[in-house]
């Protein structure tokens, strides 16, 4: 515990230490430690992977606790114990293969809807773009309500209709706003409009149905994980591990976004292909995310606005993102387990933690974050 | 590197900007290009750079027409200064002049020695080595431009193109920039500016292209190219041209209007 006694730590980049000429400081990237070899050389981001560490950690604790909460009378050593496969038969059955699917399939869903996030706010050189905005969750959601309607057992089909059913709304967003121009204004007033009708046709067809199929769709479009297990986590795993690196790229490529389009492009940006690789990026990890857990709000918005304060202003926080929405959604699905007697869908949780915090980002950042002065 | 411009014509839908202008730019030159307000020498500028594709002719960086190249070879060769160009957020100076590197860097190259030398290179040229942890939003206009000189410098392109470098800067800083601009061209880069200032651009470039309404009206050493005439025509005002009793530039001193 050696907090504010130590008077070695004026870490703030704005410390008035004097440099010694040529040094290498003041140049090179901060926060970052060069790697060298021959004519090849790295920057490893020392700042964001401490933030990865912690978050990583914070991300097992809330798996523990996920798979601790809603126990029916099971020690929390023994959860641990049936997550490490140490415990009796039992035990690790109960744990692993009914409690960590739904838990693994929400920390993934939350990473997807991380990353999209950092995507379409880089994008659009906007916090308040999301994903949402383009359309993905009411195509999910229309996919969703068609399969039960359209259905002779009144059931929610299966579960790759939800990220057809998104990817297929984003597409027209996209055909209708005539591509992925421009810093995506157009698409955005276009998104909305669209997701209106299409919200607006989902809610015509609902209101006909009988309360009992209403109410069974209700419980997916505020976003839930309820039930959700390998036959959707195989897949969505399947997503992740093809389009993270995918989107690794594009955020090397996304910074340059944050100066004006000429200069990106005098910088060798080809502003086109980046432009609509990333968006095709954030469109399917959002597609697959929203289409497998519901239009879980507030984490694509989130997610990335933490991840940009603990990794600094200076990059992309894609992996950042994906880990702060793992560890949200993982959080506020523990918490929705335990807080009431009756489960309360992780949607509805993120919902009411999201308001406050759509608030505090529209009021209290508009200053950029440097230090905590 | 040698620039050259052949028949080239650009325009917007419904508006040709530029009409069969050819120019030809040695190594180590200065061009300033020079004209009353939509006369085209923006576009001509943005369609050397690559940002405006030409309905017809060309633009050559050394061998390689530069519409030819990938964004990333062109960003080898050319580099430009826009006239107000936005920052990313909260960034440094070094942070700034950091991004100049970009079209040297890839997944294995992300921060060689060469481009540690060439910020610091850049840093020094323009006096801002003292301003490198600075934040840019937190510098005056004149610190600022030499800033941006500094990035575009880093790319270390042989051609260099500034899109009115000098529009915001008070006299003292105007001077400063164009100072190293020639600087620059001293040291073997190819500079072409746009200019609003005919006299500091009759000062500083080796050679002014005086363009109106698309098209190059005069061409050549600014002592021979700027007289009474051509400000008429470009213009619209009667001005008397004066030599400057230094190096005998000519000094443009609009005539009082009755």
């Amino acid at each position: 515990m050696s907090t504010a006694a130590s008077p070695t730590s004026p870490t703030s980049p704005s410390s008035p230490t004097s440099l010694a000429p040529g040094s290498g400081r003041g140049i090179t990237p901060p926060d970052s430690t060069v790697v060298r070899a021959g004519t090849l050389s790295w920057l490893f981001p020392y700042r964001s992977a401490l933030a990865a560490v912690g978050l990583g950690v914070l991300i097992a604790l809330i798996t523990a606790l996920g798979a601790f909460a809603s126990s029916t009378g099971m020690s929390f050593g023994d959860t641990l114990k049936g997550l490490m496969g140490t415990g009796d038969r039992a035990t690790v059955m109960l744990v692993q293969d009914f409690r960590l699917p739904r838990i693994a399939v929400g920390l993934m869903v939350g990473a997807a809807l991380g990353i999209s996030g950092c995507l379409t706010q880089t994008l659009a050189g906007n916090r308040l773009a999301t994903p949402d905005v383009i359309g993905v969750n009411e195509g999910a959601t229309a996919a969703v309500v068609a399969s039960v309607v359209g259905s002779s057992t009144g059931m929610i089909g299966d579960w790759w209709l939800g990220p057809l059913g998104a990817v297929g709304a984003a597409v027209l967003v996209v055909l209708c706003a005539g591509g992925a121009g421009g810093r995506g204004y157009r698409l955005l007033v276009v998104g909305i409009g669209v997701s209106t009708v299409i919200g607006a046709v989902t809610d015509l067809v609902m209101s006909r149905e009988n309360d009992n199929t209403a109410g069974g769709v209700f419980l997916w479009t505020v976003g839930s994980l309820s039930g959700r297990d390998w036959t959707v986590g195989t897949p969505l795993l399947a997503v992740l591990i093809v389009l993270v690196p995918l989107a690794l790229v594009a955020g090397s490529r996304l910074q340059l976004l944050r100066f004006d389009d000429d200069m990106a492009s005098t910088l060798g940006v080809n502003l086109t292909v980046v432009r609509a690789a990333t968006l095709a990026l954030a469109v399917a990890l959002a597609g697959v995310a929203v289409g497998i857990g519901g239009p879980i709000a507030f984490v694509a918005l989130a997610a990335p606005v933490i991840a940009g304060r603990l990794g600094g202003p200076t990059r992309v926080p894609v992996i950042g993102s994906a880990l702060v929405g793992a560890a949200l959604i993982g959080a506020a699905d523990a918490l929705g387990r335990v807080v009431a007697p009756v489960e309360i869908p992780v949607g509805v949780i993120t919902s009411v933690l999201g308001g406050p915090f759509l608030l505090w980002v529209l009021f209290g950042t508009s200053r950029p974050a440097s230090g905590k002065a | 590197m040698h620039l050259a411009v052949e028949a080239l014509t650009a325009g917007y839908p419904g508006h040709t900007a530029v009409r069969g202008v050819d120019l030809s730019v040695p190594a180590g030159q200065v061009v300033a290009i020079v004209g009353p307000n939509g006369c085209g020498k923006s576009t001509l500028l943005r369609a050397m750079a690559r940002l405006h594709k030409p309905s017809s002719g060309s633009v050559r960086a050394g061998d390689a027409d530069v519409w030819q190249l990938r964004q990333r070879a062109a960003a080898h060769r050319i580099a430009l200064l826009p006239q107000s160009p936005q920052a990313p957020e909260a960034v440094t100076v070094a942070g700034l002049v950091r991004y100049g590197r970009h079209p040297h860097q890839g997944l294995f190259r992300q921060w060689s020695r060469e481009d540690e030398q060439a910020v610091r290179e850049a840093l020094d040229a323009t006096g801002a080595t003292e301003l490198a942890e600075r934040r840019l939003d937190q510098l005056s206009g004149g610190q600022r431009q030499r800033c941006w000189l500094a990035m575009v410098l880093a790319q270390q392109t042989p051609i260099v193109l500034l899109d009115e470098p000098t529009s915001a800067l008070d006299l003292g800083h105007a001077v400063e920039v164009l100072e190293l601009v020639r600087e620059v061209a001293a040291a073997g880069r190819t500079v072409v500016m746009v200019l609003h200032d005919l006299a500091s651009a009759a000062r500083y470039a080796d050679t002014i292209v005086a363009m109106n309404a698309g098209e190059v009206l005069a061409h050549g050493p600014s002592r021979e190219v700027v007289d009474a005439a051509l400000v008429k025509e470009l213009y619209g005002i009667d001005a008397d041209i004066l030599r400057a009793p230094g190096d005998g530039s000519p000094v443009v001193v609009p005539v009082a209007r009755g």
